[in-house]
């Protein structure tokens, strides 16, 4: 009996990914039912369903084999990965953020894949841009399981009932001007052109770029100044002054709200801010169609945006069964019944034989975000290195100060040398 | 030994429950967390030694600090005798003596119960919305008001008013406490022709003294501990602009956040010498407007 689960799963095995069986001669006689992984990822509704499809199809293919997905939201992940990581007691697998790579390589808390490559993990298929981004001192640590930028979605309904038009991939920050004060004006009461980026980091941290000084420098130190942060202040100063986009009271009532109330969801403003991954996820929240543009561009300034990895996925130093473990890593970027059960939820896939494999069959959303991410090619600047450690905090500090402009309990001038002095102090801290 | 045993077993016996919770649950942590307050500790390395950088930081340099411990006594401030008043005056209307007291009792007392939930904190930010009943009931004299949760000068007082609305356990310790004070007292007072706040401040006040005394310590600490209706309301960050950055909310933000589980462990160590002063003083001052029926003197 013993033998036959044996063979069985031996065989199972080969189907899967291949190139296991050997390494699966040697030693683990018990090879059978506590082959057990984890896998840990933040994810929203839609992706749990695909993700724990994924793991059901690798059960399948794996007798024996039992994969125990974890989940929870992005905003209690780190906790609870911080958690596990103190208690020694991560997952096998765990979704790892761009943000959060280094941190995790240089506390030994993440394994390198360097050893499993062409015998294990094959990514002969993947772009060398997607794979370089995971890679810390000279090792690869984290696969990407997608890539995005950043995206100003718009309700296309909206925006062609106001009659306005844009070019969605070369328009400046006054063309949007113009077109959200059309909407505002065509729309009815409290429905507005944009939503207010006053609150919004990502949108500074874009502006810094296009005013060619970064927030971060590239040695990870606050290069962002305060004479371009009051610019876009006072930009959206004016968008809102002018109609273009809602009053105060309502972003900061916006704050930290979920996809489901975000304004373009809600049909409140007709233009938002967002990761283009998340595109999907919007347009099944939306009656009407969702477009993506850039952000608008600066006259004469730099490229503001970057194609990142969204996410990747890490095999962690308390993985009991670390092969197994980057088995199902291969086939979650490989396998062509996994890779089309995960689409581009996750972002747009590193590997080309994915990409033309899902082509054929991608929705009208998928097909936008692909088009978009095609499109932005060539109009997006280089891929910054990680934010330094305490660029979250920063985050938090931006949206405290900024609180304060938007609402006129601090002008705009003293607001933006109090936060660039607090990034300063945190950073230093932090370091 | 013997004789103690005699004496206290049956004492430690019924403690034992929560005893023994503390002894293995509890106490560990409570000593980790007062080494981790000396140390550096990203709870992804190792912990670090740092003596008491931590805690000087904490007095010297961190703003934040002092927000939030402003914050918190505000909070602590208005919302304890809002509460306590509220729930003696409900306590004074249910014990005289109205028909199916029970149901009433439960009644008030099931805000208590849900107050510490999520769908509270939940509802309360629909409350008090731009577009919410408040709002709308304003309106209804012509009055605009504001989006009072998303307001950094209002946000706190939609909590210190969710507080009033969770009077349900000090009003049943006042209730006790009433019902405990002989109707004579009250008789005699009449006789006297004794107005009604006349017999309230020279009869109920001072025998409910030492009931009033145990519900201000109860409910300060209760206050200085506030979390999760915070935690809610303010997105769990303490916004709008640290309008309701209470110090467990920064407390919880530094360790979780952040990741600074030493810090944190520093500013848990400091609330707890704070509530244990303000405790000390309350009872300091007790002597001297607290007296107890039994007391021999």
């Amino acid at each position: 009996m013993k033998k036959f689960n044996r063979r069985k799963i031996l065989k199972g095995m080969a189907i899967g990914t291949g190139g296991v069986a050997a390494s699966s001669m040697f030693g683990t006689s018990a090879f059978a039912a506590d082959e057990r992984i984890r896998h840990f990822w933040w994810g929203n509704p839609s992706r749990d369903e695909r993700t724990y499809k994924v793991i059901d199809l690798f059960k399948g293919a794996n007798a024996g084999v039992e994969v125990s997905g974890e989940t929870v939201g992005w905003g209690d992940y780190w906790t609870k990965m911080a958690t596990q990581t103190a208690g020694k007691n991560m997952a096998d697998l765990v979704q790892m953020d761009y943000r959060f790579l280094f941190e995790y390589v240089r506390r030994g808390a993440l394994l390198p894949l360097d050893d499993y490559f062409n015998n294990t993990l094959f990514l002969d298929d993947f772009d060398k841009s997607a794979i370089s981004g995971g890679i810390v001192d000279g090792k690869l640590y984290a696969l990407n399981i997608g890539s995005n930028s950043q995206v100003c979605i718009y309700n296309t309904a909206m925006v062609e009932a106001a009659g306005a038009e844009f070019d969605p991939i070369n328009w400046s920050h006054k063309d949007q001007m113009a077109v959200a004060q059309k909407i505002s004006e065509s729309t009815p009461d409290g429905v507005h052109g944009v939503d207010d980026a006053t609150l919004d980091n990502v949108m500074w941290e874009v502006w810094s770029r296009q005013s060619g000084k970064p927030f971060y420098g590239p040695e990870g130190t606050v290069d962002g100044t305060v004479a371009d942060l009051e610019k876009f202040w006072e930009h959206w100063a004016e968008m809102r002054a002018s109609g273009a986009a809602p009053d105060a009271e309502h972003s900061v009532g916006k704050l930290g709200s979920k996809m489901a109330e975000s304004g373009v969801v809600t049909q409140e403003t007709a233009m938002s801010y967002m990761w283009s991954n998340q595109i999907v996820g919007v347009q099944s929240l939306s009656k009407d169609i969702i477009g993506a543009a850039m952000h608008p561009h600066m006259d004469g300034g730099d490229p503001g945006q970057f194609i990142k990895p969204s996410m990747f996925m890490a095999l962690t130093r308390d993985s009991k069964n670390p092969e197994l473990a980057v088995q199902y890593m291969n086939a979650w970027v490989n396998d062509a019944e996994a890779t089309a059960v995960l689409g581009l939820e996750r972002g747009i896939p590193a590997s080309s034989k994915v990409r033309d494999a899902l082509a054929p069959n991608f929705s009208d959303a998928e097909k936008v975000s692909v088009d978009y991410f095609n499109a932005i090619q060539t109009k997006v600047g280089t891929l910054s290195p990680p934010p330094p450690k305490g660029a979250g905090e920063t985050q938090d500090a931006y949206v405290r100060v900024a609180t304060n402009v938007i609402l006129g309990n601090t002008s705009i001038k003293d607001g933006a040398t109090a936060f660039i002095d607090e990034a300063n102090s945190i950073i230093d801290r932090a370091s | 030994m013997r004789k103690f045993l005699a004496k206290n077993a049956p004492g430690y016996v019924f403690l034992s429950p929560w005893l023994i919770g503390f002894l293995f649950l509890a106490l560990g942590p409570i000593l980790v967390s007062l080494y981790l307050s000396f140390t550096k500790y990203d709870m992804i390395g190792d912990p670090r030694w740092v003596g008491l950088s931590q805690y000087e930081y904490m007095f010297t340099k961190d703003k934040r600090f002092w927000k939030s411990l402003q914050v918190t006594f505000t909070y602590v401030i208005l919302a304890v005798p809002a509460r306590l008043a509220f729930a003696l005056m409900i306590a004074m209307v249910l014990d005289k003596g109205i028909r199916a007291i029970g149901i009433y009792r439960a009644l008030y007392y099931l805000p208590s119960i849900l107050g510490a939930s999520i769908a509270i904190a939940i509802l309360w930010r629909q409350i008090f919305n731009i577009d919410g009943v408040v709002n709308a009931f304003l309106s209804m004299f012509g009055i605009q008001g504001p989006n009072w949760i998303a307001n950094p000068d209002t946000s706190l007082y939609t909590l210190v008013v969710l507080a009033m609305w969770q009077f349900g356990s000090p009003m049943l310790i006042f209730l006790a406490g009433l019902r405990g004070i002989s109707p004579e007292l009250y008789e005699a007072a009449e006789i006297d022709a004794a107005s009604k706040p006349r017999q309230f401040f020279a009869i109920t006040l001072p025998l409910l003294a030492p009931v009033i005394f145990f519900n201000i310590i109860l409910q300060t600490i209760e206050a200085f501990k506030t979390f999760s209706s915070a935690f809610i309301i303010s997105n769990g960050d303490g916004s709008p602009a640290d309008s309701l950055l209470f110090f467990t909310i920064y407390l919880f933000n530094e360790a979780f956040k952040f990741f600074r589980m030493g810090y944190a462990s520093a500013l848990a160590w400091t609330l707890l010498v704070i509530i244990g002063a303000f405790t000390a003083l309350s009872f300091f001052a007790s002597k001297y407007w607290v007296h107890y029926e039994n007391e021999k003197d």
